[in-house]
């Protein structure tokens, strides 16, 4: 399949962005519950990135300011949208999930919220796309066209 | 705030039993590994799982195998090649396998390995030494 620049610093900044959202989520909740609302906007964030990526908040804070001021520096690499694509929206599956529950069973809501903030921190240290590798997988099974 | 330890204690617990499943994924992908060869060779060498998708390899596993020198390194399209990829239990790219000379697997890496755990990985290889580790 073809490959593209992609540009890896937007995809950090989304990350970044990501765990330092649900973290002022988690921790800001503790003493002002309304914080809480972040999670579901985290959720229609990610949702509303991956299907229209003008919309992408943290992918166009760093394309439009970020970048353009210097602050961070672009890292072009030739590599697939898709997968990474594919790890955001099911991020925000997860957000709209914890959502949900947030509602219901605020324990497993906060805790989802925290692994996806956990998932996003080691693709962010480690370069580990956990969804990326269930991309990969899903390809591998047949369930999407990812070969 | 008893809400917020909570979350935190279910996280902590999904994130050990992760870290426990994969132990335990490493373990049997060596037994089940174990007598599998590739091709021989006359000196241990690296089977390298990748995919079209995998940015990690491109981006962090191909140059620390660069860095080997003159290392044999197979490598191998882990979605064309389903039959090699499921005998080493391969599910994450990038995957490394280090074999011994004789095509028996000592060492696999699920995910990036640096440069220096690969060339150690070798040494002990050469030097004829099985450690198990993944």
């Amino acid at each position: 399949m073809a490959t593209q620049l992609v540009d890896h610093s937007a995809l950090k900044v989304n990350q970044t962005g990501i765990v330092t959202t649900v973290l002022v989520a988690f921790v800001g909740s503790a003493v002002y519950r309304p914080l809480l609302v972040l999670i579901p906007l985290l959720a229609i964030v990610l949702l509303l990135g991956t299907f229209a990526p003008q919309l992408a908040l943290f992918k166009q804070l760093y394309f439009k300011v970020l970048k353009p001021r210097g602050i961070v520096k672009p890292r072009p690499v030739q590599d697939r949208p898709e997968p990474h694509n594919f790890a955001q929206g099911l991020g925000g599956v997860f957000l709209a999930v914890a959502s949900v529950l947030l509602i219901t069973v605020p324990v497993l809501g906060l805790a989802l919220a925290l692994l996806v903030a956990v998932l996003a921190f080691v693709n962010l240290a480690f370069g580990y796309c956990v969804g990326c590798q269930i991309y990969f997988q899903l390809g591998k099974a047949g369930v999407i066209k990812a070969s | 705030m008893s809400t917020q330890l909570w979350a935190l204690a279910v996280a902590g617990i999904v994130v050990l039993a992760a870290a426990c499943l994969e132990v335990f994924r490493a373990r049997r992908a060596r037994r089940r590994s174990a007598g599998a060869t590739a091709a021989p060779a006359s000196e241990p060498y690296i089977l390298y799982f990748t995919g079209d998708g995998c940015t990690v390899c491109r981006t962090h596993q191909e140059p620390a195998l660069a860095k080997l020198g003159q290392v044999r390194i197979d490598k191998v399209d882990a979605i064309a090649e389903r039959t090699l990829a499921d005998r080493f239990h391969v599910y994450t790219l990038p995957t490394t396998v280090v074999l011994s000379a004789d095509g028996h697997p000592l060492h696999v890496n699920y995910g990036y390995a640096t440069a220096p755990k690969l060339e150690r990985q070798l040494a002990e290889a050469r030097g004829g030494l099985k450690v198990a580790t993944a």
